[in-house]
């Protein structure tokens, strides 16, 4: 039993992650639930800012996920590497106390309209999850490239069977991940 | 004497007694004769970037500077070991604009940190980013400049290790000859 909260880096109405984040509480095993995490939109990210204290947006993603059993980012890929929008909600979270993202599993997932799915964007998030000393799960990965051809952009549906078939294997993969975490833990 | 090269600083810190805003304000004094250094206009104004939105007038502002800019300077913390949020959040807005100004513009990075690795892991991050909007980055000397505490004034943050200081013009200088290799 797992409850998971999805973290998606587009911010546009129509985003193929946003579907795919959508998309994944349909394709989750049994005793895992999935629920978007409050907004990434806060202020661009200051030390003097943060002298005035933690922005009510930051306050209430730290929390989100310190409450969650585990993380999936679900992002487009920009520029080679993580959206700044996303990355700058990380840097506001980074800097709490009981930093949220210590010893948490994360999961990452992304989808593209190019060939690579967003594998560069994962890459770097993956260094930066090592600072965060997150608990990064590993296989299978999911990369939906040529994404245009997977959705339905009007009903925003993941019609693709083969990516759903491997979205399900990481998904149960990442609650047997989850669990062994916990075991750990206790 | 060719013309004098004008090279822009764009700073990844927003906060006030930042040391690498505090490098980026020194470079103008480190500049060879034949360049003249400033800093581009700010971007702490931007949204987050959504493909929904227009691009915003700011926006604008930034990417003609650099457009009109010979080269530019990208002085930045890291943040959780790589590109801080808001300078990426910035260039996902540049990289979205008309005749995008970073393609073939002569890019040279420059860091401060209080750690030992003067923000490298930033600059080979920020390397691939510019890879993606296809700037021209100039490889070496690296400016990365470990265990700022000790090499920063602590009250005016203003630079004061002799070593960074010489390596920085170094760099500026072959910057500038690397500027009018590549310049069509």
């Amino acid at each position: 039993m797992s409850n998971v909260i999805t973290i998606c880096g587009s911010l546009r109405k129509a985003s193929f992650n946003r579907m795919l984040a959508n998309a994944l509480p349909g394709l989750a095993p049994a005793g895992m639930t999935i629920k978007a995490s409050p907004t990434i939109e806060m202020p661009l990210y200051s030390a003097d800012l943060q002298a005035e204290g933690f922005p009510p947006a930051a306050t209430a993603l730290g929390d989100a996920i310190r409450a969650a059993d585990g993380v999936i980012i679900v992002t487009p890929e920009y520029n080679y590497s993580v959206p700044g929008a996303l990355k700058n909600a990380i840097d506001w979270v980074s800097r709490m106390k009981d930093q949220p993202f210590a010893n948490k599993p994360v999961c990452l997932q992304s989808a593209t309209q190019g060939p690579l799915g967003g594998a560069r964007m994962q890459y770097h998030a993956r260094t930066i999850m090592v600072f965060l000393d997150a608990f990064v799960f590993n296989k299978p990965e999911i990369f939906v490239g040529m994404a245009q051809n997977k959705f339905d952009e009007k009903t925003g549906e993941l019609k693709d069977e083969a990516t759903r078939t491997i979205i399900k294997q990481q998904l149960e993969g990442f609650e047997k991940f989850i669990e062994r975490h916990k075991h750990h833990k206790a | 004497m060719a013309n004098s090269l004008k090279i822009v600083t764009i700073c990844g810190s927003l906060r006030k007694k930042s040391y690498n805003a505090s490098l980026a304000r020194l470079l103008p004094q480190l500049a060879p004769s034949d360049m003249t250094i400033s800093a581009a206009p700010g971007y702490e104004s931007f949204p987050h970037f959504n493909q929904d939105l227009p691009v915003p007038a700011d926006v604008m502002v930034l990417a003609d500077a650099v457009r009109a800019a010979d080269g530019v300077i990208i002085v930045s913390p890291e943040y959780g070991w790589t590109i801080p949020g808001a300078l990426k959040n910035a260039l996902d807005w540049i990289s979205k604009t008309k005749d995008q100004p970073f393609k073939d513009k002569p890019i040279a990075l420059q860091s401060a940190s209080v750690g030992p690795l003067g923000a490298s892991r930033m600059q080979y991050h920020m390397r691939q980013t510019l890879a993606s909007i296809d700037a021209l980055v100039f490889v070496k000397p690296e400016v990365q400049i470990a265990f700022a505490k000790d090499k920063f004034d602590p009250e005016t943050v203003a630079l004061t290790d002799q070593a960074s200081i010489d390596l920085i013009r170094q760099q500026l200088e072959a910057f500038g000859k690397f500027v009018r290799r590549v310049q069509v």
